[in-house]
């Protein structure tokens, strides 16, 4: 399946999805537009868009390359973002930020001594560049910091 | 106020050490990132919104326009040094800067690149100087067809500019749209698109959009690619003064590339990018040696650095006379000016004359302070690419996790980000832009509402947008940007040009 196959049937389903939501979101009148008068006519639009799209598709073939990609590394480092996000208000900034620098220069194959120092010492500029001195408010953990 | 009066009030603003300082400040993290491939303007600026809560309105919009116009500055470094560029308008800087810089010429391509850059700058801001007045005064009379009629314009410009198709780019213009209709509806107060989820009821927000799809997604695929190695140049750069011979062969590519930059770089979406390859292809038709450009010819420097920075300036056109952005920079600099109680448009002049005439004029001044720090800092810079990218990257994602959440404080932010990371990591392997969704998702709720006002006022009449003179001919002109490539099928457009000419990269 093709690029161009692929993504335009995916438009068309959130297409249909949209439409439905802007018909349940009312349309109103033309002299008196309501919420669902914009989503619709976008839905509708991208639609229109979407089947373009796809007839130009079936003329071609082609193939998705995503395959040979370094899935396990990009997954990991996807996990981590979110695993920093859930953490962060319940360890704090600090704990989590070291945590996490420490994971991704594993991941790219640096040793354990120089991981730890890189990582504790980056947060901790972090915290001094973000925290003490640009005022960003930053979530403390069970330790203060 | 007049012009004269209007640039000494502005420079009385930019050149309070508060401003100059907050000016020094940007340029110098515009510099920065411009010089780090991976990182671009636009997420630079997204991070470091939230910094500039508790400045003045004005420190704080003369520090974010540093930022933008200094990265194009320090693009060309990386281009000219390692052959990849550090900023995506420096992508044409690499065909003739690294080839200079092979043959030992480094530090004259570094060298007419700031100083270039530094002329076009100037240039351009005093364009700006001149123009912005002058337009804020014919879009004051605008309502809101003239808008909605503007909007679908420049939506339709900036997906007629795209590299890869126009039906994608269509696409994800009306995904960017559809997009901004989240959260709660301004006339009537209804939720759209919520799905129950709190941190949607205030709409998406840019900041954590863009840090997904220009920082984390950018990431990601780098991390793609497997053991490249880009080598530093790593002869000393000596000499950076260009001689009399470059001098006389760059003048005029210069003042040509300051002129097509900065009229590029009022249309929204054609931007620094464009007026980059338009000015490369430029120089090499007219000069009289076309048959040498990539292998290290001058021209093929000085003019697409000049038109990049040009542009920079053109792009505070449309932000500052009608509130409209021209990319994504100019859409979170927009979102600055609101969050510190501005409304950009053609009232700015008139309601906040520091701002609009103190960004005008720290302008000036930045761009003095960028050949300051260029010329001379130019070896530090090249120290800084040595950083490898596995030290570099997951700081990059660091700082886009933080700049997501300090925009409100909110978790829910940060996993915005984060899906639009992944979904900016799709999107380039199935070949769609960022920037047209970026720019629909800014400006779709304006739309929305002046086409909602504009079939009000008429009582539901569509002949509102054909009956006044200047709605019709905007939508005239989309129409006919529409049709064009249907038309000329055959032909390649100007946006092909691009990809013939180099790898491309994400629009910023």
């Amino acid at each position: 399946m093709g690029k161009d196959l692929a993504s335009g049937l995916f438009w068309l389903a959130v297409s249909i999805v949209v439409l439905m939501q802007g018909l349940a979101l009312r349309l109103g009148s033309l002299s008196r537009p309501g919420p669902g008068f914009f989503p619709f006519w976008g839905g509708l639009l991208l639609a229109l868009l979407a089947l373009i799209l796809l007839g130009g598709a079936l003329r071609r073939r082609g193939t998705i390359s995503l395959f040979g990609v370094r899935w396990p590394k990009l997954l990991l480092v996807v996990a981590a973002l979110l695993a920093y996000l859930l953490l962060l208000e319940r360890l704090g900034f600090a704990t989590v930020t070291s945590l996490f620098l420490l994971l991704l220069f594993r991941l790219e194959g640096k040793g354990w001594t120089w991981s730890v120092v890189a990582s504790v010492l980056g947060a901790a500029s972090c915290y001094a560049l973000f925290h003490v001195w640009l005022r960003t408010q930053l979530p403390a953990g069970p330790f203060g910091f | 106020m007049d012009l004269l009066q209007g640039t000494l009030y502005g420079l009385g603003v930019a050149l309070q050490p508060i401003n100059l300082f907050y000016c020094f400040v940007g340029v110098f993290i515009g510099t920065l990132v411009g010089v780090l491939p991976g990182l671009g303007p636009a997420a630079a600026v997204a991070l470091l919104l939230p910094s500039t809560f508790t400045a003045t309105p004005v420190a704080a919009i003369i520090m974010l326009a540093g930022i933008y116009y200094g990265a194009m500055y320090g693009g060309s470094t990386t281009s000219i040094l390692v052959n990849i560029p550090g900023e995506a308008a420096a992508v044409v800087t690499c065909l003739d800067g690294h080839a200079m810089a092979r043959q030992g010429r480094a530090g004259p391509a570094l060298g007419i690149s700031a100083l270039g850059s530094f002329i076009a700058g100037t240039l351009s801001v005093v364009m700006l100087t001149f123009l912005a007045p002058f337009l804020a005064r014919v879009t004051l009379s605008f309502g809101p067809p003239e808008y909605f009629a503007l909007m679908t314009l420049g939506l339709t410009l900036l997906t007629y500019f795209a590299r890869a198709s126009m039906v994608k780019a269509l696409l994800m213009a009306t995904v960017g749209l559809l997009l901004g209709t989240v959260g709660q509806d301004t006339i009537t107060g209804t939720f759209r698109f919520t799905f129950g989820i709190p941190t949607l009821e205030d709409g998406l927000g840019l900041v954590p959009v863009i840090m997904g799809l220009f920082g984390v997604s950018e990431v990601l695929l780098n991390l793609e690619k497997v053991g490249e190695k880009h080598e530093v140049f790593a002869a000393p750069v000596r000499g950076l003064l260009p001689n009399r011979e470059d001098w006389k062969l760059s003048s005029m590519p210069i003042l040509r590339g300051s002129l097509l930059g900065f009229f590029l770089g009022i249309l929204p979406g054609a931007g620094a990018i464009i007026a980059s390859f338009v000015s490369y292809a430029t120089e090499k038709r007219v000069s009289r040696y076309p048959e040498r450009f990539g292998s290290g010819v001058i021209e093929g420097v000085a003019g697409p650095e000049a038109a990049n920075n040009a542009a920079a300036g053109g792009a505070f056109i449309p932000l500052l006379t009608l509130g409209i952005p021209a990319n994504a920079v100019m859409a979170i600099l927009l979102g600055a000016l609101m969050i510190h109680g501005l409304q950009p448009g053609p009232l700015l002049i008139k309601q906040a004359p520091d701002v609009f005439w103190g960004i005008i004029t720290s302008m000036y001044i930045g761009n003095a302070m960028l050949l300051v720090l260029n010329l001379p800092l130019i070896p530090m810079w090249a120290r800084l690419l040595r950083v490898p990218y596995a030290v570099l990257f997951p700081f990059i994602l660091l700082f886009c996790l933080i700049g997501a959440y300090s925009v409100g404080n909110n978790i829910g932010d940060g996993v915005v980000m984060w899906i639009f990371g992944i979904v900016g990591y799709l999107m380039k392997k199935f070949d769609y832009e960022g920037a047209p969704l970026i720019l629909a998702l800014v400006i779709g709720p304006m739309m929305e509402e002046a086409l909602r006002q504009s079939l009000i006022l008429s009582a539901g009449s569509f002949t509102i947008f054909v009956s006044r003179p200047i709605t019709a001919g905007f939508l005239a002109a989309a129409v006919l940007l529409l049709t064009i490539p249907i038309v000329r099928r055959r032909q390649p457009r100007p946006g092909e040009v691009t990809r013939a000419a180099g790898p491309t990269l994400e629009e910023t």
